[in-house]
């Protein structure tokens, strides 16, 4: 489970705060134990994904943070050593990018 | 000596520095202890109490030839990443292909175990009748590449183009395996996600440092791309795939080579 706990009020002024998360292991277990919270399976049929959530492109795993993610962030993906930036897409939705 | 991968002060694995994070994935010890989280308990790839319920003859028929030529792409990679080492341009490399190494040799372990599972009482000799001249044809070429010492080719040809066809191929047939084959299966893909990831990125950061090097493996991508094509064709149809099923999968294997700006 993914759970909102506060607002990081250290963000740049034209930033509205971002939520922040407690992460909680979700079973995932490609990784080591102490990486696994970052990380979940995506369900398909019935499941979203969570402000801090985005899927890896190149594996199809979630990644999660600890924090509210926003268009140019960095996301690593453990299970498949990629790293990924943030973007917003036309729709409105935020999906991961390979960054080489 | 080694970057270590320290905790982040923010606690959150994403605010590493970029070389901190290679360096950490790269490691034996994270293969370890990744690999440790889901075969731990497993005997010949799956649970032991898994019951191994009988397939109807046609079925039992059809899977032996599927498991067959996975483990011809097995072979294929273990004899192509363990080549792979000697040219690897550096220690990260070297450390995560040796790794690749150890999860070829089980995968290709676990099928030929689950051929035995199956009946199969000489697996090798099966495995040569009833092995896809289209993938026979694939590790031909993608050895050659590996014996002429081109990094770039040949990381190409194994660890984007074979080990996304396993990956989409894997994951879709678990789905409607009998028990025992879809567990082994889903352990297979576990290791297929870091091996495709380390493909992609490789490639990607050597195309971003030389894009000349596009156009030379978009003909290498030509060249083989048929092959590995006929080879998922035949494979969808022993395990049964739909032909949309088939379709899509054919789109999912193509989607790296078109973030690696290959298609073209």
């Amino acid at each position: 489970m993914t759970k909102p706990v506060q607002s990081d009020t250290t963000s740049t002024e034209d930033e509205r705060a971002r939520q922040r998360f407690i992460l909680e292991d979700t079973g995932f277990d490609e990784v080591p134990k102490k990486y696994r919270k970052f990380y979940r399976k995506w369900k398909a049929t019935g499941d979203a994904l969570a402000p801090n959530e985005v899927i890896c492109p190149v594996c199809k795993v979630v990644i999660r943070s600890s924090r509210e993610l926003r268009p140019g962030d960095r996301v690593y993906c453990m299970p498949c050593m990629s790293r990924l930036i943030v973007v917003r897409t036309d729709a409105g939705t935020l999906e991961a990018h390979v960054a080489y | 000596m080694p970057v270590r991968a320290p905790e982040p002060s923010s606690g959150d694995i994403h605010d590493l520095e970029p070389q901190q994070f290679l360096e950490e994935v790269h490691s034996f010890e994270f293969w370890f202890q990744a690999v440790e989280g889901y075969l731990s308990g497993l005997t010949w790839g799956h649970r032991p109490d898994t019951p191994d319920e009988p397939l109807v003859p046609a079925d039992r028929e059809r899977l032996i030839s599927v498991l067959c030529n996975y483990c011809v792409g097995e072979t294929a990679a273990l004899e192509g990443s363990s080549g792979l080492i000697a040219i690897a341009p550096n220690r990260l490399s070297k450390i995560f292909l040796s790794t690749q190494v150890a999860d070829e040799g089980r995968h290709l372990e676990v099928f030929v175990r689950r051929l035995r599972d199956l009946g199969v009482a000489d697996p090798e000799a099966e495995i040569e009748r009833r092995a896809s001249r289209s993938l026979l044809l694939f590790k031909r070429r993608l050895l050659e590449l590996v014996a002429s010492k081109d990094w770039e080719a040949a990381i190409f040809a194994q660890n984007v183009i074979l080990e996304s066809l396993e990956f989409v191929v894997f994951t879709s047939h678990a789905e409607d395996a009998d028990p025992v084959t879809a567990e082994v299966l889903k352990a297979v893909i576990k290791d297929e996600r870091r091996h495709i990831g380390f493909g992609e990125n490789e490639l990607g950061r050597r195309l971003a440092d030389s894009p000349h090097s596009r156009a030379r493996i978009a003909q290498i991508r030509k060249e083989l791309d048929h092959l590995v094509l006929d080879t998922l064709e035949e494979t969808s149809g022993n395990i049964g795939l739909d032909r949309s099923e088939h379709d899509r999968l054919g789109r999912v294997y193509l989607e790296s080579v078109e973030r690696l700006g290959l298609l073209r």
